[in-house]
């Protein structure tokens, strides 16, 4: 065999990088006089697991929603596209299913796919509803009148998480975070920082005391130096915002440690991740959730989107992105039927200030950040079950999701407290 | 103060042979054939996700015989893709630009990630050690999970194995003639082709019995290739393209430098490692111990 050249390197990963967005394009068939709507999310790469709970989201609510006979009498039809988390390959896809006529978009994952977004939107003539997408720049310094937001955004999930601790766990006001070493992670932390330095205070007439949080890294396969640091800080509860598999990696490795055994651990939004993999090992721990079926037992939509999950797919535990895609479809068909056709800035002026029901209840489109006012919901999830998930969730929590956003900023940084 | 230099030590050591025992069968490969195979990872993979369904069957309590069997298992499975991988492929690389290979084996990588998306699923799994192995010791104030020390000791002796192999048996003494010249050994009647063959066969044996022994060290899911294996190429570059004990030497010295950096400078976790390879290749190209060096 001859030799490996630099050059020869840099062109062969070209090759493949270049080769990369015609591969996994799928496309769903559609009649003539369909209202398309555009799902662009990760159907493989790093977030391939969430992407398909968006698609079948949607696939479900669109299935619904037709069977009811379709929004204006016409029926919606999907576009499928795989962005990969991939800013370029979502702006591409996006660019190419506006050319089809799919004005209408949704599935945005990736923080850095829906930032993306914005701008393309408004230059394309698009608009986009993210399906979990976390960044809290979306509705504050990158604020873009074309990308909505209909689940709860950082600063409403991580102080939820920081409400219901001065709650339920007054005396626990000593705090650390194993934050991932990312943008976002330690946007997480500051903002349970700040929920901890207001509610403590108001709810639990405490001050909290906040220690350094151990910075992580992303995508290791040896957390225990952390966790040695974690397991030696005086700190009695946890905030985790390491996510997937990292996080299961993590708390294997914290478990000879005893890391979990006297602490509280608040998960900022692994949902069922953690407790799906380790099973009987996983620690007693809070995480955010987009939406718990059992905690909305009762209202129509839920079960029925649990129903036609479970028919859909086999699997009885969906994570809560399945609703967010599910919320998000309708939010459109009732943006087109309020507003009474589908362009762009029609459907943009429906779905400002919107208020649909949901799976999790009603929810507020706000129209000045287009953020969506809902409960933030939390489960507690422990060791224990006799079947064969070998976890059980033991509690579940609403918390109102006006007592925890912020006013809307557009255009502004979100404003935070900090330790003293 | 003791107890925090065991503690660094310890952890620096448990990364270490965690990174030595995937970069192993990748340097093998690479001192003999001169490949360098962007699948391994993929193949250290998929040996975690077959352990992981041999054990699957004990329950909870795995015993730490059936879990050193599921290693074997793992590794004997992937010695035998390794015959595939090398009669599909490698022998059809013989021939041409290095850039191929690394298109070829990025497209193994591809294949990898897809078997186990096929056969697996896209959650992520985990493994509970072995029962003998969930216990800590406590050594001057350091904690040392007796898991962790499992993988220190699984490091050292597939180290050592391959070391006496290497150098101490006519077999290795073999390898390195073909290593450094394939043509004159095929001349003095070595069948070189057969020596390839087992190389890949014992590379690709050992991704799979790195990926059962440590299928309890971290989370399984189709992300896995991609986390060890850029450390071990760390480790490979800067132990020296080829070369086993320069491996042995780098995971050490990376895992210092990995340990130390978590510990002293936490808020930049990798900055130091990368640093470090970096300045490795600017002062010592050929790392720190070439393979002409070892031979």
């Amino acid at each position: 065999m001859t030799g490996i050249s630099r050059r020869g390197v840099i062109a062969g990963l070209g090759a493949t990088t270049l080769a990369a967005p015609f591969i996994n394009r799928r496309a769903f068939a559609q009649s003539g006089d369909a209202i398309r709507i555009g799902v662009v999310t990760a159907l493989s790469g790093p977030q391939e697991f969430i992407g398909n709970f968006v698609l079948a989201g949607c696939q479900i609510a669109v299935d619904q929603i037709n069977a009811a006979g379709g929004v204006l009498g016409r029926q919606l039809a999907l576009e499928i596209r795989d962005d990969r988390a991939n800013p370029a390959e979502a702006s591409a896809a996006a660019r190419e299913l506006i050319g089809l006529g799919a004005n209408l978009q949704i599935g945005t994952i990736s923080s850095s796919v829906a930032l993306a977004m914005g701008p393309l939107m408004t230059q394309e003539g698009g608009v986009v509803i993210t399906c979990g997408a976390g960044t809290e720049k979306l509705n504050h310094e990158n604020y873009n009148e074309h990308v909505f937001r209909p689940g709860d955004g950082p600063y409403m999930r991580m102080r939820a998480q920081a409400r219901l601790m001065a709650e339920r766990q007054p005396d626990v006001t000593s705090w650390t975070g194993l934050v991932p070493d990312h943008e976002y992670g330690r946007t997480t932390w500051a903002v349970y920082v700040d929920g901890l330095l207001q509610f403590y205070p108001e709810i639990a007439k405490a001050d909290p005391d906040i220690l350094d949080p151990i910075i992580v890294p992303y995508g290791a396969g040896d957390y225990r130096t952390f966790v040695t640091q974690a397991a030696r800080s005086k700190a009695q509860g946890i905030y985790n915002s390491t996510y997937g598999g990292d996080s299961v990696t993590l708390f294997q490795q914290a478990k000879p440690f005893q890391l979990f055994k006297d602490r509280v651990l608040m998960d900022s939004a692994n949902e069922f991740i953690v407790a799906g993999a380790l099973k009987g090992d996983t620690p007693g721990h809070w995480t955010g959730i987009h939406w718990y079926h059992e905690t909305n037992k009762g209202n129509p939509l839920s079960d029925q989107l649990y129903a036609d999950y479970v028919k859909k797919t086999g699997n009885t535990q969906p994570m809560g992105w399945v609703s967010e895609a599910h919320a998000g479809i309708y939010a459109y068909a009732k943006a087109i039927e309020k507003s009474g056709k589908s362009d762009t800035d029609a459907v943009i002026a429906g779905l400002k200030g919107l208020e649909w029901d949901t799976a999790t209840g009603k929810r507020l489109m706000r129209a000045e950040d287009n953020q969506a006012i809902k409960d933030v919901e939390l489960i507690y999830i422990e060791a224990g079950a006799s079947g064969p998930l070998g976890y059980k969730v033991t509690d579940y929590v609403k918390v109102d999701g006006n007592t925890v956003i912020e006013p809307p900023t557009p255009g502004e940084p979100m404003k935070l407290r900090k330790p003293s | 103060m003791a107890g925090d230099l065991i503690t660094i030590l310890f952890n620096a050591m448990i990364w270490a042979m965690a990174t030595f025992l995937v970069a192993s069968g990748l340097t093998l490969v690479f001192g003999i054939l001169h490949v360098l195979n962007f699948s391994h990872g993929g193949f250290f993979m998929i040996g975690g996700y077959v352990a992981y369904t041999v054990l699957s069957t004990f329950g909870a309590e795995i015993p730490l015989w059936a879990y050193l069997a599921a290693a074997l298992v793992a590794s004997v499975a992937m010695g035998g893709t390794g015959i595939a991988v090398d009669t599909l492929v490698f022998r059809r690389l013989k021939s041409v630009d290095g850039v191929y290979v690394l298109i070829a084996t990025y497209a193994l990588l591809l294949v990898c990630d897809g078997v186990v998306k096929l056969i697996w699923g896209l959650n992520y799994l985990s493994v509970s050690p072995p029962r003998e192995l969930l216990d800590v010791l406590f050594l001057g104030g350091a904690i040392m999970p007796t898991f962790s020390i499992f993988v220190v000791v699984s490091g050292v002796v597939v180290f050592l194995a391959l070391d006496v192999v290497i150098n101490r048996t006519s077999a290795g003494r073999i390898l390195q003639v073909i290593a450094v010249d394939p043509w004159m050994a095929g001349i003095v009647g070595i069948n070189v082709s057969s020596v390839y063959r087992w190389t890949v066969i014992t590379g690709f044996a050992l991704a799979g019995l790195a990926g059962g022994l440590l299928v309890a060290n971290q989370s399984l899911s189709p992300d896995l290739a991609g986390i060890f294996i850029l450390q071990a190429f760390g480790v490979v570059i800067v132990g020296g393209m080829g070369s086993v004990r320069g491996a042995f030497v780098a995971s050490i010295f990376l895992g210092l430098v990995e340990a130390l950096s978590a510990t002293y400078l936490p808020n930049y976790p990798g900055v130091l490692f990368f640093a470090t390879i970096a300045l490795v290749l600017i002062v010592r190209p050929e790392g720190l111990l070439s393979r002409q060096a070892t031979s």
